[in-house]
């Protein structure tokens, strides 16, 4: 590693921790959460990103270098779907098998008589989560992997060797991609890990949204004991996968998908979706550890609990909660990150792109605490030239 | 099939965060350990936290 290199990635970790910690750094630091864009950059398919990792790594380095941003994830893209088909996991769509080779991995989400877990599976779940996943959940969500009990088949046995080995290579992989990254490009990674609320768990990979809103209204107390019984679990995962930052730089993000109104009841937050989830990020915070609320959607309604949260123990992740409303209530306390709409990054030009930028760095960083990025992971509908408008008008307009 | 293939029947439920098979169930199945058993019980612990991590990995992350 050149000391040339060196010095860029600590002058880029210090500003982006500066950030995340509300402070006001040198400038305002771009980190975009660059997912399907990369593909679009660097001249890949969808299919090409997802089925080979090397080449999602290989667009992230060609992006973190060409636009010199200050901090990004070293695959957003994420899920390698030959791991998922590797389980014989049957919720992914994956691109150029069961979707078009330019579209981005589809999530499934079963019918409600399908669930991946039925409702009076919940006392099971409580009792022993991790029990529960590897006997009931794992079988179910899975094409090869057989229940206890079942006739144990060859592609069973397949499907836990080789989901186990190519978890290891991938987790592997991605920390020489961080080495890599700051070693080529100077770039610090933008988060250590990725996690969801309790209730976001039962709704995405359990119950499944109708059924988990169901559940809210007919067994209340299941759910609320069944997100109790998660809390614990999720600590631990958050405090685990800090082990890849041991100076506990960066944020654990948490996908917070359909947990605020109108997708819950207001009652239905202030009653499960929130306590439990203060308790994960009370939790991950005693150890030092912050979090990142990747708040899709509108959570304007929730502000004012969010803001019950110790001082920087969180950063919020604006989507379309009001930015006004965000940073009055949570601007004094926390570092705001994103805001620029997508779909003004796919159709809209640079200059109504830089518009929205001055707009953002104006309100939400007068005093740093605040990040420039999309409101959405982007995808393959960015233009390259308004990402280009997004990062060099902050670098430019967003020095202190 | 043996008890300790079927976790959610064994005495481990309620099983604490990082642990699939715990150590003291683990233990159970050797009638006496010659040499030191910290070293025997630290890379149970190791190795059966990755259990753990896969599973909890995969219900997070995929």
């Amino acid at each position: 590693m050149s000391d040339t290199m060196e010095a860029l990635y600590q002058q880029r970790l210090q500003r982006y921790v500066t950030a995340l910690r509300n402070g006001k750094p040198d400038r305002v630091p771009v980190r975009p959460l660059a997912a399907e864009f990369v593909a679009t950059y660097a001249g890949y398919t969808c299919q090409e990103i997802t089925q080979d990792y090397n080449k999602a790594f290989d667009a992230v380095r060609k992006c973190a270098s060409d636009f010199q941003w200050d901090a990004c994830v070293g695959n957003m893209v994420y899920v390698w779907t030959a791991l998922t088909q590797a389980m014989g996991l049957k919720y992914y769509a994956s691109p150029g098998v069961e979707i078009s080779a330019d579209t981005a991995f589809q999530y499934i989400e079963p019918p409600e008589h399908a669930a991946h877990m039925l409702p009076e599976e919940y006392d099971a779940l409580i009792e022993d989560p991790t029990a529960f996943l590897f006997n009931t959940w794992f079988p179910r969500v899975s094409n090869d992997v057989d229940a206890p009990g079942e006739a144990v088949t060859f592609r069973h046995n397949m499907a836990l060797v080789k989901g186990g080995m190519s978890m290891l290579q991938y987790f592997g992989a991605l920390g020489q991609q961080n080495a890599r990254l700051r070693a080529e490009c100077g770039t610090p990674p933008a988060i250590g890990g990725m996690l969801k609320a309790p209730m976001d768990i039962i709704a995405d990979k359990l119950r499944g949204y109708m059924g988990l809103t169901n559940d809210l209204l007919t067994i209340p107390d299941k759910v609320m004991a069944a997100s109790q019984a998660l809390v614990p679990h999720l600590t631990h995962m958050a405090v685990t996968l800090s082990g890849a930052d041991p100076e506990r730089n960066v944020p654990v993000a948490f996908w917070m998908h359909r947990g605020c109104v109108p997708f819950v009841k207001q009652e239905h937050f202030d009653a499960i979706y929130w306590p439990t989830l203060k308790q994960v990020i009370e939790g991950i915070w005693s150890h030092g550890l912050q979090t990142l609320f990747y708040a899709e959607g509108d959570w304007t309604a929730h502000l004012e609990a969010f803001a019950e949260l110790p001082e920087k123990s969180i950063v919020f992740h604006l989507d379309q909660s009001d930015p006004v409303e965000t940073q009055r209530i949570l601007g004094k306390k926390f570092c705001i990150t994103g805001g620029v709409p997508n779909a003004l990054l796919a159709y809209g030009s640079e200059d109504e792109v830089r518009a929205k930028c001055k707009e953002l760095i104006d309100l939400c960083a007068p005093d740093g605490g605040y990040c420039m990025d999309a409101s959405a992971i982007m995808q393959n509908d960015s233009k390259p030239e308004n990402v280009r408008a997004m990062t060099d008008f902050t670098i430019e307009y967003g020095k202190y | 099939m043996s008890e300790h293939t079927t976790p959610s029947s064994s005495p481990a439920a309620n099983r604490a965060p990082g642990v699939c098979v715990p150590w003291e169930e683990k233990r159970q199945e050797f009638p006496k350990i010659m040499g030191d058993e910290a070293i025997v019980k630290r890379t149970w612990e190791e190795n059966d936290q990755l259990a753990y991590l896969f599973i909890w990995h995969c219900l997070l992350s995929f």
